[in-house]
């Protein structure tokens, strides 16, 4: 293995009594990079994540971890790593200060060095002034701020999000993705997961989308979009009677597209032109837009609701 | 379920006191309260049944109603204190505060909560009695040495429901499951292990019964101890409560680990 991989998974599965929720993932994530684990819910994105964190057993194949095997060094990969789980898992029981201290005991840091560190990360999270304030008085974007500091009171190599941003208002995630900057321009190694394609877009270096257990596809947001997208996508509104017909004349001219409803999306290749397509359809929503991550999530999981 | 899974030697670290500590430092935030529930209530016991009723009592084979009473209050306040622990507070931790899972999420494993928050449980019981012995040392109840021998037992029966709430939690679907262990099992044998009266005044049949509780063991070992000193019959309830510990302990190490690490 070579020494720039943090993570290397091969083969890897994930069985819960008679449900697989991971189905032979094989990865390897890069010492330094923003990884993003994308995918509906339900995916298998958060146990495939959790198996990588050392919280649920592998059932099959192999992963490793700074070089480590999960299945034995699990304590020492523990110590390592930093994790901000998707549920805070903050104690109630105490105040933001001693959350932080009490989390740097089980580290095993000892109590100076624990209170040098977490007056320093309360500082850089901004919460250096509700240190004694019960963790239940805090907002939802402070209570993800805590977990984010608790999860690095250990200086860890590789830091794992679990859905870093979701249930949180608008200014509360730019400052969490802003903050994520930060780590990646200190050459820390981020995985995460998030169904925010715009912002797995632009933080991740590189991102594997994941479906029924399965890595779909795995690449730079800019290669996955140019090569199963193209260059831009003309998005067009029309009514079930005359979708057929328009479908039709898409295909007879060479465009490759996906239908949400009503809604057309046309996926313009390096060669073609989206100024031919405005010309063939006659929709009074009609517009040329650049193509996102979201299309390329769409075209490979699909769109049908996801109940769980 | 392999038989040697259940009894082999759980290895454990000293993360387990990490997450001793984790518990002392709440239960140094919230002393009054704790205060309230695993001394004064056992006090008013004292006061109402051992001096109220007790009064009414004249002799029990030799000794006063209270010091019959006595050893009994000391064994229940361990089981009450340790059993609530290991269900209401361990059920929170395990389920609604996911404080295991976060716990989990650094270099301390299950086996280190497991034996942390039962050695937590079976101390926060002893806390209930270092408290009533005090108080009753106030009234002028202690008068030997022989509390010194107590001690260790009431601190192993405070281990042994520790480990018997444990494995409720690891059973539990909600709070209200620990109606039917509450209801079914601490408060029946709370009544009829020679607390109130002795074993004596059971019918046959039950008086049988009574000796599969621990708690009667407890009892009659404390009550011995304390009357008589250190016979015979102190260790072989010892014995008994010591076997029943070491099963507990390991049922319930399997069976949390199960639920932490999935």
């Amino acid at each position: 293995m070579s020494t720039n991989v943090a993570i290397e998974i091969k083969d890897l599965t994930k069985k819960y009594d008679d449900k697989v929720a991971v189905d032979g993932i094989s990865l390897e994530i890069y010492k330094g990079e923003c990884f993003g684990l994308l995918g509906p819910n339900g995916a298998g994105k958060s146990t495939t994540m959790k198996m990588m964190y050392c919280s649920a057993l592998v059932s099959s194949g192999e992963l490793y971890v700074l070089g480590l095997n999960v299945k034995k060094n699990y304590r020492e990969i523990k110590s390592r790593i930093g994790v901000v789980p998707q549920e805070d898992g903050l104690d109630p029981d105490f105040t933001v200060l001693e959350n932080l201290l009490v989390y740097a005991s089980f580290h095993k840091i000892p109590k100076p060095e624990a209170e040098l560190r977490a007056q320093a990360l309360l500082r850089l999270m901004k919460l250096e002034e509700y240190q004694d304030r019960s963790v239940e008085t805090l907002s939802g974007g402070m209570k993800r701020r805590l977990a984010i500091a608790r999860g690095l009171i250990n200086s860890p190599e590789v830091i794992f999000l679990d859905e870093p941003t979701t249930g949180l208002d608008p200014q509360a995630r730019i400052w969490i993705w802003d903050f994520f900057k930060h780590l990646k321009s200190e050459k820390s190694t981020l995985v995460l997961t998030t169904h925010y394609m715009e912002e797995a877009e632009q933080m991740c270096d590189r991102v594997a989308i994941i479906d029924n257990g399965r890595i779909l596809t795995v690449g730079t947001p800019r290669d996955l979009i140019r090569d199963l997208i193209g260059k831009e996508v003309v998005e067009f509104d029309t009514n079930p009677v005359d979708l057929n017909y328009y479908l039709g004349r898409l295909r007879a001219e060479g465009f490759s597209y996906q239908v949400i409803k009503d809604t057309v999306s046309v996926l313009i290749k390096e060669n073609q032109e989206g100024r031919r397509v405005v010309d063939l359809i006659a929709s009074d929503k009609i517009f040329i837009r650049k193509p996102t991550l979201n299309d390329v999530f769409l075209k490979l999981a699909g769109h049908q609701l996801r109940d769980e | 379920m392999k038989f040697k899974e259940y009894f082999a030697i759980p290895k454990v670290n000293s993360g387990a006191l990490q997450v001793w500590s984790r518990n002392f430092l709440y239960f140094k935030k919230t002393w009054l309260v704790s205060l309230f529930w695993i001394v004064l209530e056992p006090v008013i016991y004292l006061g109402a049944i051992g001096f109220g009723l007790g009064a009414f009592v004249n002799n029990m084979n030799g000794f006063s109603y209270i010091e019959f009473f006595f050893p009994a209050l000391l064994s229940t306040t361990a089981m009450m204190v340790a059993f609530f622990e290991g269900t209401y507070g361990n059920y929170t931790k395990l389920t609604h505060q996911k404080t295991y899972a976060t716990i989990m999420l650094t270099r301390v494993g299950p086996e280190e909560i497991v034996a942390g928050e039962l050695l937590w449980a079976a101390s926060k019981g002893f806390f209930g009695v270092m408290g009533v012995t005090l108080v009753a040392m106030f009234f002028g109840l202690i008068d030997s040495y022989r509390i010194i021998l107590a001690l260790p037992i009431l601190f192993l029966l405070s281990a042994l429901f520790s480990c018997i709430g444990m494995i409720f939690t690891s059973f539990a679907r909600n709070y209200d499951s620990f109606i039917y262990s509450t209801s079914g099992l601490i408060v029946p044998m709370s009544l009829l292990s020679g607390t109130y009266f002795p074993l004596e005044q059971l019918p046959t049949g039950l008086r049988y019964v009574a000796y599969l509780f621990p708690l009667t063991h407890a009892v009659s070992a404390v009550r011995e101890v304390l009357h008589k000193g250190p016979t015979l019959w102190v260790g072989v309830h010892v014995l008994v409560l010591l076997v029943a510990t070491w099963v507990c302990m390991n049922i319930s190490f399997f069976r949390i680990r199960r639920k932490l690490l999935k």
